[in-house]
């Protein structure tokens, strides 16, 4: 039980360059962290950039990563994902943050009881009041109430919350959900205050970001900066050890990996801290001493078919493609893995407690993997092709350069087996607003929107989804997907989740590009930092510290 | 010349209504759709009709045309469908910094370009005027983001320094906020500088063989009191004319400068907010500068009749 939720959407995707987007995910492959026992030091400001400034402050009105990793500063939420040095990046181990202690009653019904004393920040009009039980309930009622809020489906299986007394806070589903205190621990779910809300209308506003959380938003300046400063009376005794985060908001990226190098930054300049790896050498000749670490991203392509209609209809088509993506190539040609990095299974990699190694794949599964043009053509003679096959194909190119050069290098190893692939690019908008919703021809590659939590890869496998852009209706695979769910048993549900991912390779519903290893990066006198995915910059540098 | 000047002001209006419609319409016409790109893909069905009422999109676009356009006669150009916050604030507070870019910009093109035009005039097919050409050509020729990733990126690798990063408000430090304005307005300023370079070399030399001019080196002038009294003056009403392009040009340019330099203006509003499909915004900055590019051509035009006197409005 140790994977929240938090995500990048296709959107977060394009605006992280589009980079690292072409291949995807990272299972933590790691050069040694610098995990030393040390005495931390209090002082000094972290300085980090972001490439994209915030949409906006309201965490019930964005999945933007812009916006969250602000917020993940100011706020907290009942539990969250621990930070520092000593956790593998990829693993999610959840600890309390808010809560006391938690316990569940039954199959659907939670109780929190909360830290006591915890304040929130000293600014008008909550002025550092304490939290109670009505704050949690009043943000999960704003959470799952108010519209147009996307993250929505993360507590979709919340019926009803409580407020028992001043410090217990009961929740109680609709159904059985094993991923509830997972999803608890996303980045979308931090607590907010009612009176800020009402005050400014919502929480769009930088004045209404007040929270209970390590640091108070002190200043933000559009496409200039966000400064945030010690919260005095933060809950967790020492903690922050840093007394203020500045993220400078810098679009270029030659101007980021510039400044980087010249001590600007004390983190690596790319979203999750990392540098690209095709910077790696001229960074760590710069700077002496830098620590660095690997780790395998979320992010990975995706292809969807249309399965009810020819030639999709046979698995073993779906079958040839999958085996003439040669996912070594595309890592190979991008800058941010430079031929490092992972293949993914339908649980991305990096996912390392819930993904299945490719070796436990059945033979069927493990052979999409590798790379056989051949076969693939007989399995296309096998269907009827003998001759090949020519299939529409839709992307976009807006998700950047090193995405299209891993469509061309898809493009170039289909024909091998005799696939023509005719390329219908649509602009960035149009893509998200149609193909992505199952409104293609026959086929259409894009990038997966990734979260920390497993379940939500399942999504598109389940029937009447609106991202089940390949039109999955498999009842088989559905049970299979509901009953994980229900299954609060940790080793049990694994051997589902383990089940769902060797039936999913046998059909082949849809086609996973691999994810890069990317380099987490950080000044030599950053001490108990480790990168990891998942937008939680403020839990990470909450326990980190500046020996200067 | 008032007379003129009211008369320009007058035609000015409809060039603006019909260049509003264009920036209404041109967004909307764009594939996507700003209520997609704010749910993500993880709104559906009436959350999606919702908030399209909510922005006010769901209605017919010639309505939502004329009540745009009855906020800007008002001096409201709307807020902002992501951020709620009223356009023309954004643009109070980023318009002088992309002005502030492109006047330095300018001011470095006429400084370095005039000169070394004058120069390569009246020292015609000598080694100095072919290699002002040959720079002048180099200078159109590479793109000026490639130049400016160089700067930026070389001395950090070379020498671990890069230009500043964090953008200084005039009121905090008004040298810090003037020195992070000079490497980029420099760069911004070399493609246009090499335009009016070859310019007033071209039309310095066709003053040059003017009759009037013959007879000021007749009358035993010395050579920079024919060059600049009698000559330079009149060789600059093209490159006025052409000053007044070079604004446009400038102003497009601010924007991968701005980006690069981490400048806070217009044109990475505009750019942020294209892909946004933030439609106000678009329609705002857009009208903003085609209003700047009309006033320009205006005082452009005036101009004329202060270095020819024979010029009368």
């Amino acid at each position: 039980m140790d994977q929240p939720t938090s995500s990048l959407t296709r959107r977060d995707l394009l605006k992280l360059g589009g980079t690292a987007l072409a291949v995807g995910a990272t299972a933590a492959v790691s050069t040694p962290g610098p995990a030393r026992a040390q005495t931390p030091k209090r002082g000094g400001t972290f300085r980090l950039r972001s490439h994209v400034a915030p949409v906006h402050f309201d965490p019930h009105q964005t999945i933007a990563f812009s916006t969250m990793i602000p917020l993940s500063f100011a706020y907290s939420r009942l539990v969250k994902v621990k930070g520092g040095s000593s956790v593998v990046p990829g693993s999610q181990p959840v600890e309390n943050d808010l809560a006391e202690s938690w316990e569940r009653q039954g199959d659907t019904v939670y109780v929190f009881k909360l830290k006591k004393g915890v304040r929130w920040h000293n600014k008008p009009p909550v002025n550092g009041r304490e939290l109670t039980a009505e704050d949690v309930k009043y943000t999960y009622e704003r959470f799952l109430t108010i519209k147009g809020n996307p993250n929505k489906t993360v507590l979709g299986m919340v019926d009803k919350v409580e407020a028992v007394d001043k410090y217990t806070v009961k929740f109680t589903l609709s159904e059985p959900n094993a991923w509830f205190i997972d999803r608890l621990a996303s980045t979308t779910t931090w607590i907010v205050a009612r009176e800020s809300v009402e005050q400014h209308g919502d929480l769009r506003k930088p004045e209404s970001v007040i929270g209970t959380g390590p640091w108070m938003l002190q200043r933000y300046e559009p496409n200039v900066r966000i400064s945030f400063t010690r919260h005095p009376n933060y809950f967790v005794p020492g903690l922050p050890h840093a007394d203020g985060v500045e993220i400078i908001l810098s679009s270029d990226p030659a101007a980021g990996f510039a400044a980087f190098l010249a001590g600007e930054y004390d983190f690596g300049p790319e979203y999750g801290m990392v540098v690209r790896r095709s910077d790696l050498d001229v960074a760590q000749s710069r700077i002496k001493g830098l620590g660095t670490r690997d780790y395998i991203v979320l992010f990975g392509g995706i292809t969807a078919m249309k399965i009810d209609q020819e030639p999709f209809k046979d698995v073993r088509v779906r079958r040839a493609f999958a085996m003439t993506d040669n996912w070594h190539e595309v890592l190979e040609t991008n800058a941010w893995s430079m031929g490092k990095g992972a293949p993914n299974p339908l649980i991305p990699t990096t996912l390392k407690d819930w993904t299945i190694p490719i070796g436990q794949l059945p033979p069927e599964g493990r052979a999409l993997y590798e790379f056989d043009p051949k076969a693939a053509r007989k399995l296309l003679a096998d269907a009827g092709y003998p001759n090949g096959l020519k299939v529409p194909i839709e992307t976009t190119p807006g998700y950047g350069p090193d995405w299209m050069d891993a469509v061309q290098v898809a493009l170039r190893n289909w024909k091998l087996a005799g696939i023509e692939g005719d390329l219908k690019l649509k602009e960035y908008g149009a893509f998200v607003s149609s193909a992505i919703f199952g409104k293609f021809e026959k086929m259409m590659l894009t990038l997966r929107g990734v979260t920390t939590d497993p379940d939500n890869y399942f999504v598109p496998f389940m029937p009447g989804e609106p991202l089940n852009s390949s039109g999955v209706n498999d009842p088989k695979l559905t049970e299979m997907i509901k009953l994980q769910r229900r299954t609060f048993d940790e080793k049990k549900r694994k051997d589902i989740v383990w089940d769902i991912q060797r039936y999913a390779s046998q059909q082949v519903y849809y086609g996973f590009g691999a994810s890069v290893s990317a380099v987490g990066a950080w000044m030599p006198y950053v001490k108990n930092f480790g990168p990891n995915i998942g937008h939680d910059y403020g839990g990470r540098l909450m326990v980190a510290w500046l020996d200067k | 010349m008032k007379r003129y000047v009211f008369r320009r002001l007058l035609v000015a209006i409809p060039s603006l209504l019909i260049a509003s419609l264009i920036v209404f319409s041109l967004p909307r016409l764009l594939p996507g759709d700003v209520v997609q790109l704010m749910l993500e893909e993880k709104a559906y069905g009436k959350d999606l009709e919702d908030l399209r009422a909510k922005l006010g999109l769901n209605r017919p676009m010639y309505i939502q045309y004329v009540e745009w356009l009855g906020q800007v006669v008002r001096g409201d150009l709307g807020e902002s469908l992501w951020t709620r916050r009223p356009v023309l604030e954004e643009l109070t507070r980023r318009l002088p910094i992309s002005l502030e870019l492109g006047v330095l910009a300018l001011a470095f093109a006429i400084v370095i370009a005039v000169p070394i035009g004058v120069l390569a005039a009246i020292r015609q097919d000598t080694l100095a005027d072919y290699a002002m050409r040959s720079l002048a050509i180099l200078g159109l020729s590479v793109p000026g983001f490639w130049i400016a990733t160089l700067c930026v990126l070389l001395p950090a690798i070379w020498w671990g320094w890069s230009p500043p990063i964090q953008f200084t408000a005039f009121t905090v430090n008004p040298w810090a906020h003037f020195a992070q304005f000079l490497l980029p307005a420099f760069i911004l300023g070399i493609a246009s500088a090499a335009a009016i370079m070859r310019l007033t070399r071209g039309t310095l030399l066709e003053v040059l063989r003017q009759d009037y001019v013959r007879t000021a080196w007749a009358k035993g002038l010395r050579e920079r009191v024919v060059v600049v009294k009698h000559s330079l003056k009149n060789a600059m009403i093209p490159v006025i004319t052409v000053l007044g392009i070079q604004v446009a040009q400038i102003l497009g340019g601010t924007v991968i400068f701005e980006s690069i330099f981490g400048l806070p203006g217009m044109g990475r509003f505009l750019f942020d907010a294209i892909n946004q499909r933030d439609y106000p915004v678009i329609q705002g900055v857009n009208l903003l500068i085609v209003s700047v590019v009309v006033l320009m051509n205006l005082i452009v035009d005036a101009f004329y009749a202060f270095l020819d006197p024979r010029i009368r409005y």
